[in-house]
């Protein structure tokens, strides 16, 4: 038997709460800790090592000095690992990001404005190559380890590209629209076995977008559902500001 | 082979003295909708339900299976064929059709152990629909109105009691001992006839064709522009064949432990709506548009089983209509196609294709 990889955790800007649910884990699956050898983890330990393999990185890239740091947990990782949905997909940080910069800075910092440094709030692929993603908000504990298992057999981490409905349906929870509210599931990615739906809220999107998703019909259908256009505007940007952006920019 | 009834009164024992012999299993309410569960008290038991969200072959493809076992170190491997003595109650005609073709295809070349191993050990027990169960059902267009001879015991509602056809042998095995039946009187058939006879002015035709019609209208359709209609407004959430008592698409995947000692292979219900479903090795996907999925879903439902199965792919249910939240149904489907043929359109797109 090999060496235990060597595995790190960062976080830039973030809850912290997918670092959390690495920790809450080890309820289930204590034996996380006899297969890999954690060296950083600031949730976690106060120690520090510099040498791993293994980085899993949480949180957006959400200014300028950000980016160094990446680079260098890039230089050192052979596997980086987008943790959650900020890494993933710039997370609620990236609300703003279709507002002035300046604007939200006077919003938030009133007159100390220029005391801080920030831009726009970005997934960390946008700065460094990533080599796979662990999606949500927070992530899943079962996706994790599947993901650990996937990372020591040499695979990387499968995530299931169906939408949130084919699990939700899986599962003969009441579709959340009869339930007269509104629900990103037919255009968000499952593999949180419908969590919000199943105790009776709609989908955020936490885990990004299908691939094309049809974003003009799940328009349609918010609206339909008595949504206004600043409503649905609203829900689409809960977590996926950026990738909406993208896509319009895509056209 | 025999006809019996049996009193509305004598349900609840009945179904007690199945439980201590079987899994019992049927229709239950579940927050306002009806979905097949266990039934722990027979006062659970709703045999006078509209659809169920799933139907009734999850007890027969199982949701999420495993399918066997390995040890990831000596790659050895242990299937997994797993039964339970079941009687599944209340299945209306519909899906009872549904499980014939099921059982048509998992019994055609590899024959699916599995599936087999489920569908051997359990009873079927239908139920006589007399009125429509909801809005999107269309069942008598589609010719299941009717239940199929697959039936071990059909029960039909004469009011206070059941009309009970015994179909098969596992079916008279839920009576035998069971006393609170009898034989029916000529009164008892009077009115099993009026009622058969009452039931079909309720139920509308929803089709404007006859379901003959069918099979060579979508072979006709091939190029119907209706397809990019569709393709525009489906979201591709998949429901439509989550709900789908004819779907048996499924996906596979192997899992270990974090130890990497021990793992098992696990099918999960897939759809042919979602976009990678048809993706190959080399990552080129020959459905690669929501037009080509929708019109790949309505042939398979309205062509490709009729040819390869000798059944009809659509029971007329109506489970993905509801679901569907932007109103894709095979019924307006079918009909606008038909609509579409009849002016000539759909040649027309052919010759210039």
């Amino acid at each position: 038997m090999s060496a235990k990889p060597k595995v790190a955790f960062f976080e830039f800007t973030s809850c912290e709460g997918c670092q959390l649910t690495v920790v809450d884990s080890l309820q289930d699956h204590p034996e996380l800790l006899d297969t890999v050898e954690i060296v950083q983890f600031r949730e976690a330990m106060s120690e520090k090592g510099e040498d791993y393999a293994i980085a899993f990185i949480e949180g957006s890239c959400s200014r300028p000095s950000d980016e160094p740091k990446l680079q260098a947990i890039r230089q050192q990782a052979a596997i980086v690992v987008a943790l959650g949905a900020c890494a993933h997909l710039g997370g609620v940080n990236a609300i703003r990001n279709r507002m002035p910069l300046q604007e939200v800075r006077e919003y938030v910092y009133g007159d100390r404005a220029e005391w801080f440094e920030t831009y726009e709030p970005r997934p960390i692929k946008d700065v460094i190559k990533v080599d796979a993603v662990i999606p949500g908000c927070p992530i899943d504990r079962r996706e994790f380890i599947k993901a650990v298992t996937h990372l020591l057999q040499g695979r990387m981490p499968f995530i299931p590209d169906q939408p949130l409905c084919m699990e939700c349906k899986l599962k003969e929870n009441i579709c959340v629209y009869t339930r007269g509210k509104v629900c990103l599931g037919p255009i968000t990615l499952a593999g949180c076995d419908a969590i919000c739906p199943t105790y009776g809220d709609g989908c955020e999107g936490c885990r990004g977008l299908i691939a094309n998703p049809n974003i003009e019909a799940m328009r349609q259908v918010m609206h339909e559902h008595g949504l206004t256009d600043e409503a649905i505007d609203a829900k689409l940007s809960m977590f996926l500001t950026n990738q909406i952006m993208a896509l319009e920019e895509a056209g | 082979m025999s006809f019996k009834i049996m009193p509305k009164a004598a349900l609840p024992d009945w179904v007690t003295w199945l439980k201590n012999r079987y899994r019992v299993v049927g229709p239950t309410a579940r927050q306002g909708q009806y979905v097949f569960a266990e039934i722990a008290s027979p006062d659970e038991l709703v045999l006078d339900y509209p659809t169920s969200v799933l139907p009734p072959k999850k007890y027969l493809l199982p949701q999420r299976e495993t399918l066997f076992t390995f040890d990831a170190q000596s790659m050895q491997m242990k299937a997994n064929i797993e039964w339970e003595p079941t009687v599944i109650l209340g299945v209306h005609t519909c899906d009872m059709h549904a499980i014939r073709l099921l059982d048509k295809v998992h019994a055609t070349g590899y024959t699916d152990q599995h599936y087999q191993a489920h569908r051997q050990h359990t009873t079927l027990v239908s139920i006589e629909c007399l009125s429509p169960c909801m809005e999107q059902s269309f069942c008598k267009s589609m010719g299941t109105l009717t239940v199929p001879e697959d039936y071990d015991l059909h029960l039909t509602d004469l009011g206070d009691s059941y009309g009970v056809d015994v179909g098969s042998e596992k079916g008279e095995a839920l009576l035998q001992g069971f006393t609170a039946i009898w034989d029916p009187t000529s009164e008892d058939y009077q009115r099993i006839n009026k009622v058969m006879a009452e039931k079909w002015p309720r139920f509308s035709y929803r089709l404007n064709f006859d379901v003959t019609e069918l099979p060579d209208l979508l072979a006709l359709s091939n190029n119907s522009s209706l397809w990019n209609e569709l393709g525009d407004i489906c979201l591709g959430c998949g429901q439509c064949t989550k709900v789908c008592p004819t779907c048996y698409c499924f996906d596979v995947r192997d899992e270990v432990d974090l130890s990497l000692t021990k793992g098992q292979r696990t099918r999960t219900w897939d759809s042919c709506q979602i976009d990678r479903f048809a993706t190959v090795a080399g990552g080129h996907n020959f459905r690669s548009t929501r037009a080509l999925r929708n019109r790949h879903r309505f042939m398979r439902k309205g062509k490709y089983h009729l040819e390869a199965y000798g059944l009809i792919g659509c029971v007329g249910c109506g489970r993905c209509a509801a679901a569907c939240l932007v109103h894709i149904t095979p019924v307006d489907t079918f009909n606008e196609l038909y609509r579409r043929h009849k002016k000539g359109e759909i040649l027309e797109e052919a010759k210039q294709a």
